[in-house]
């Protein structure tokens, strides 16, 4: 990670902390207006503050993790002036969901080592270390199909990657929510509990600027006519540098 | 928390450069018949490997001294992945290329690397592992196959099982028990044997699809000179179990149904059915996802680092992905269609093969154990 990538998380990650879910814009926006985060992907030139596609998967990734409840994604996007809303916006939410898949693992991860149950904690049961170990593996792809979109849309041409990532974030949804909530039992059930703030948002964005369906569809289709021959070879060209 | 640090992977230049190498030569020498495409790291060909070893395409990042090319680690990771897709028949050399040489490099002693680290980069001498027993699969600690002294000499008398490739191979590296009355993970050390050597009796065991590639392997008193020991005395359950995360996180993981994958393409070209056009766009999806693990897991091992979670989370999820292809082709495709013979073939080659995906080098269970102590559980 580059060195404002690191300083851009380290001033979001506590922020977004604090806002969390509960975070509302008559209230919250102002603070984050300042920090001149709503213009992240606006140009330096124009007052913006200039910043890559990865740095945006740091902020919405870190807007995922905490539930943050205002859409600052979608204002990022609407402010950048991109050429293809739905696309970004698919991208902003494989983010999200890449982030708040991460916070839901952990939350996860220590309950299971907390909550006792049989005289010992629930991480030592085999069958719900199974469980969070798949868990673990969707979440981990979810994010690494964040960032390799992400690097996509540096580059230029990014179709396909933010495609793919939508896709694999929203498949991801399944598994980790329902572990999660799994693990929990019924206090993950609660309104108050934390887990609830991620997974209802994990269910909205998995629909939000394509579903599964139709981001397998577009992909398969352009798959599909470029033809068996070149599949791999596209692939490899599109990280190769030329 | 994030499990799966990403970071950008720095391709090197040569990479355009090798893959038209590698496309030149499986193009020339490579398999035509998708069946034996599938699952191809276990094919052997050792005219193939032979061929690669001439080109310059095995032993990649070792030492010129030792018979290898000093190129860097993702230079070979783009010719792996290059040969993999392709569907190329590698399983002669792969296990010496992929970790009997890296391993020999690293504890060996002079003469067991000049005798064997050249001639596996000439694509010459392939190599097999020694580790599961009749008694040992998952629990690999209670290993019986025994080392004794004799003078100088070790004697080894046992007997190893589902051996890869030890009808082809000219050396095994095994996991025995070199302390008698030892336990567990304490007093096991690894020796390099040749195939070859009086006492050595290897045995086909014929897989459910009909193949011969794994065996049974005895020991009868086999001689072995001082230096046929591999590293340290004792220390034999640490050097078999470190720097793992190479074998886990290769594209070997999840390119095993690739050929099917290509063809399932190939046949939904022919009509417009957009379940297939779905089932494509997933499947492409999930190799994209994978390859970008698997080289990020790799550019971390260039760079010095052991990402053990990461690799582990690799082998996982790829292993899912090769099983899930032939599964999800069988359910979509109507394999009474005339033109989906090749589809059908390949299909149910990789029905039969894909069992073992997730029980080679560890089991599922196994590994999502590993994964969840990774996490943090237990
Ligand atoms: C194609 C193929 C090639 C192979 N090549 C080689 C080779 O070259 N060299 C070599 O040494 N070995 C090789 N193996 C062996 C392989 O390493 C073993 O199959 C593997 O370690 C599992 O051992 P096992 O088959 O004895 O199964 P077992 O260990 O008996 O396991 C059977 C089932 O029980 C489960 N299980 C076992 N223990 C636990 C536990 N603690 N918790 C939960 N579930 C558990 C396993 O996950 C598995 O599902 C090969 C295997 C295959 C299929």
């Amino acid at each position: 990670m580059s060195d404002t990538r690191r300083m851009l998380a380290e001033m979001v990650d506590p922020l977004f902390a604090g806002m969390g879910a509960a975070a509302i814009v008559e209230r919250d926006l102002a603070r984050l207006e300042e920090l001149g985060l709503p213009n992240l992907l606006v140009p330096e030139a124009e007052g913006g503050f200039g910043g890559s596609w990865l740095d945006a998967l740091t902020v919405f990734r870190l807007a995922g993790y905490h539930a943050l409840g205002i859409d600052l994604p979608k204002l990022i996007v609407k402010r950048a002036a991109v050429a293809d809303t739905k696309l970004s916006m698919a991208f902003a939410r494989a983010c999200q969901i890449a982030g708040a898949l991460d916070a839901a693992l952990a939350l996860s991860i220590a309950y299971a080592n907390e909550r006792q149950q049989f005289g010992r904690p629930l991480g030592k049961f085999q069958a719900v270390q199974q469980s969070l170990a798949s868990f673990a593996c969707e979440a981990a792809a979810a994010n690494c199909a964040a960032m390799g979109a992400a690097q996509a849309l540096d580059r230029g041409n990014a179709e396909f990657e933010v495609a793919a990532a939508k896709l694999r974030a929203n498949r991801a949804v399944e598994m980790g929510t329902s572990v999660a909530h799994q693990v929990h039992g019924a206090i993950g059930f609660t309104e108050e509990y934390a887990l609830a703030p991620l997974t209802r948002r994990l269910w909205q964005w998995r629909s939000e600027f394509g579903n599964d369906a139709y981001w397998s569809a577009r992909l398969g289709s352009k798959v599909i006519a470029r033809g068996a021959d070149r599949f791999w070879r596209d692939l490899s060209a599109r990280t190769d540098h030329s | 928390m994030q499990t799966f640090a990403t970071e950008a992977v720095d391709w090197p230049d040569t990479a355009t450069r090798l893959r038209d190498q590698v496309r030149d030569l499986v193009a020339q020498h490579g398999e035509r018949d998708p069946v034996r495409r599938a699952n191809s790291w276990t094919k052997p060909n050792p005219a193939f490997s032979r061929k690669l070893g001439d080109a310059g395409l095995l032993g990649m990042t070792w030492p010129k001294e030792y018979g290898g090319h000093e190129r860097s680690q993702l230079e070979r990771y783009v010719v792996i992945e290059e040969l993999l897709a392709a569907g190329a028949p590698v399983g002669a050399h792969w296990i010496a290329d992929r970790q009997s040489g890296p391993l020999l490099l690293r504890l060996g002693n002079d003469r067991l690397k000049r005798r064997w680290v050249p001639a596996i980069a000439r694509g010459e001498a392939f190599a097999c592992i020694g580790l599961s027993e009749p008694g040992s699969g998952s629990d690999l600690a209670s290993v019986r196959t025994s080392a004794r002294r004799d003078g100088d000499d070790w004697i080894i008398n046992g007997q190893k099982v589902w051996t890869t490739g030890a009808h082809i191979s000219q050396f095994m590296i095994a996991l025995v028990r070199s302390e008698a009355g030892s336990e567990r993970q304490a007093g096991l050390s690894q020796f390099v044997i040749p195939m070859d050597a009086p006492g050595v009796t290897v045995k086909p065991i014929i897989d459910l699809t009909g193949a011969h590639e794994f065996n049974e392997v005895f020991f009868d008193d086999v001689r072995l000179p001082a230096d046929a020991l591999l590293g340290v005395e004792g220390e034999g359950w640490k050097q078999a179990t470190a720097e793992l995360s190479l074998e886990r996180s290769g594209p070997e993981r999840y390119l095993s149904s690739m050929v099917l994958f290509l063809e399932l393409v190939r046949y939904a070209g022919t009509r417009t059915d957009p379940a297939l056009q779905q089932l494509v766009g997933r499947l492409a999806a999930e190799a994209w996802t994978l390859r970008l693990m698997s080289a990020s897991v790799a550019a971390k091992l260039a760079r010095g680092e052991d990402p053990a979670l990461e690799a582990t989370i690799v082998k996982d999820l790829g292993n899912s992905y090769e099983q899930a292809i032939p599964q999800l082709v069988q359910a979509a495709v109507d394999f009474g269609d005339a033109d989906a013979e090749v589809l059908r073939a390949v299909c149910f080659y990789l029905l039969q093969v894909s069992p073992s995906f997730s029980l080679r080098g560890g089991t599922r269970e196994i590994i999502r154990g590993i994964i969840a102590r990774g996490l943090g559980l237990r």
